[in-house]
């Protein structure tokens, strides 16, 4: 087991420069650090880290849809190439008015997983340029990424199923309604 | 003064500078390009949606598909996401054989990259040869898991079976053959007027502000920086393994990316022989997980990543208790290469450049959208 010598460390920096502004903070493992933080100061975190303590590659930002919660989770996974630390900073976004800062000044690369965010989970970034559109085109339903987002019945209003395979829905059943079988009691359980 | 007008030219959904389906909308001035811009979303098939409702069995299935050229670092970092956050352990044998899978699977993707880069200025023989020698490692593959390529080997707790009988013995075979033909590749392609005047030069990055845009992988080997995940956070068993991490090549152009790939593949072959060296021969290779349908991982994150032959893979699996992921987002190389550095580094080329500078960043739309 390596020691924790320099995540501790780097705990103890952030503590005092930020306080309480900061808190949760704690190391996962070797290499891995995680604390949270605020809307409000999730900027001067990041800049911190970035300009004063090295960490100057961003190598992920990631979303979780806590729905039963109300809060959508962003997380964002820094790296410092020297000390060879991921930072995961992470912060908690209202559900019902999603707006985060934009950071693309910081790390332009945050441009795309913004843009990509905004149309996934309809998340706000005040003043982040491109494209409305990034990989979804014409969509004005719910941003299919949150978890209330219903699947298979958007299936259902937009697609047609094939014409001629009516009885093929469920397969095992269709099979053995042609061949005279009869469907042995544990398949039915997991037959759809 | 004349204002100065400018073609809109669409390079793309199909071209030959990638894997997959992606457009670049290109602003030109004559045949230099002022601006670009990247379109994706011909190819968003959902997966991470998808994983939601599936699984975490089910989920090992659908990880591999994000990745064409290259699927085994997705498994591996989901199988490994997972066992993190499970705290299950693997087998030491499960874990040598989970390299050696890893290694094969980047000596075919770059020579993958070998018929790729090389087509992208017109030599198309070296294609022909380089994956009809890929074909070799194929076979290795349907050998050990029964795909060519989409293996579904690699699964949390293990791996899904062990080595077959004399499986050893013909990926020596394999390796001797494929390292005696990189030197007809290098009389090919490495000491070709054509490539040499095209690459050098052509899709510069600046070493200073590479770490900041994101680049990973060979390119930023390219610049000079000594970064590897094998090396910076060994997992499996990377820290037992010698090999060298090519930052001797400083030009960061297509030029340099090249000669790292060109190093980089016979350094896999040598770990692909150091791992066939000290693999135990007994062992179990699979911790067995229980019943999928009730196999429920604890609440918890992590954050895991690889060395692709594109550079550093990560995965950021999320559980929130039950038995179906709360999240898995994947975090791809070429996310950031083929959008954001990909139109910076494009203005001012030419656009006969464009798809060999493509290859050489490694773009790969099918795990940009996943």
């Amino acid at each position: 087991m390596a020691d924790l010598q320099k995540e501790n460390l780097l705990l103890e920096v952030l503590k005092n420069h930020f306080n309480d502004k900061i808190f949760d903070l704690k190391v996962q493992r070797h290499q891995r650090v995680h604390l949270r933080t605020t809307t409000e100061q999730i900027e001067a975190v990041l800049l911190y880290l970035k300009e004063k303590l090295g960490y100057k590659h961003l190598s992920h930002i990631s979303c979780v849809d806590w729905i039963e919660e109300n809060r959508f989770e962003l997380v964002y996974i820094l790296w410092h190439p020297e000390d060879k630390i991921n930072v995961l900073v992470k912060v908690d976004v209202d559900r019902l008015n999603p707006v985060a800062p934009n950071i693309d000044y910081i790390w332009p690369q945050a441009n795309t997983y913004e843009r990509e965010m905004r149309e996934m989970f309809g998340i706000q970034f005040p003043g982040l340029v491109g494209r409305k559109e990034l990989i979804l085109e014409d969509w004005d339903d719910l941003p299919p990424m949150r978890r209330d987002f219903d699947t298979l019945q958007y299936v259902m209003e937009n697609f047609e199923f094939r014409s001629g395979r009516e009885d093929a829905q469920n397969v095992r059943e269709t099979i053995a309604k042609r061949t005279g079988e009869e469907i042995p009691e544990f398949a039915k359980k997991y037959s759809r | 003064m004349r204002k100065q007008k400018t073609t809109t030219i669409y390079l793309g959904p199909q071209h030959p500078g990638i894997t997959g389906n992606m457009m670049v909308k290109l602003e030109v001035d004559g045949d230099t390009i002022v601006k670009a811009e990247t379109h994706i979303g011909y190819l968003h098939r959902g997966f991470e949606k998808l994983m939601e409702r599936r699984n975490w069995l089910q989920s090992f299935t659908i990880v591999c598909r994000i990745c064409v050229p290259e699927p085994d670092p997705n498994e591996e970092n989901y199988a490994r996401g997972v066992e993190e956050i499970e705290g299950r352990e693997v087998p030491e044998k499960a874990r040598w054989i989970r390299m050696l899978v890893l290694e094969l699977a980047r000596i075919q993707a770059y020579l993958l990259w070998y018929g790729g880069q090389s087509a992208s200025v017109g030599l198309y023989t070296i294609g022909q040869w380089s994956i009809g020698d890929r074909n070799y490692v194929l076979d290795l593959f349907e050998e050990l898991t029964g795909g060519r390529v989409y293996h579904m080997y690699i699964w949390p707790g293990g791996v899904r079976r062990d080595l077959p009988k004399g499986f050893k013995d013909r990926v020596y075979k394999v390796m001797d053959y494929i390292e005696k033909r990189l030197d007809d590749y290098d009389r090919l392609l490495f000491d070709n007027a054509i490539f040499q005047k095209r690459a050098q030069g052509v899709g510069y990055i600046p070493p200073e502000k590479a770490i900041e845009w994101g680049v990973v992988g060979p390119p930023l080997r390219a610049t000079g920086t000594k970064s590897d995940v094998r090396i910076d956070e060994p997992y499996e068993f990377y820290d037992q393994v010698e090999f060298v991490v090519p930052d001797f090549y400083k030009t960061s152009d297509v030029w340099a990316r090249a000669l790292v790939r060109r190093f980089e593949i016979r350094q896999a072959i040598n770990i692909v022989r150091q791992v066939l060296d000290k693999m135990p021969e007994k062992g179990p290779v699979w911790n067995k997980i229980p019943n999928p349908h009730k196999w429920r991982i604890p609440r918890g994150d992590a954050y895991v990543k690889t060395e692709s032959a594109r550079g550093e893979f990560g995965y950021y699996v999320v559980s929130d208790g039950s038995q179906f992921p709360r999240r898995v987002h994947v975090r791809g190389p070429a996310y950031v290469h083929g959008i954001t550095l990909l139109e910076k580094i494009l203005v001012g080329q030419n656009i006969s450049d464009v798809s060999m500078i493509m290859n050489s960043l490694g773009t790969c739309p099918p795990e940009m959208e996943r």
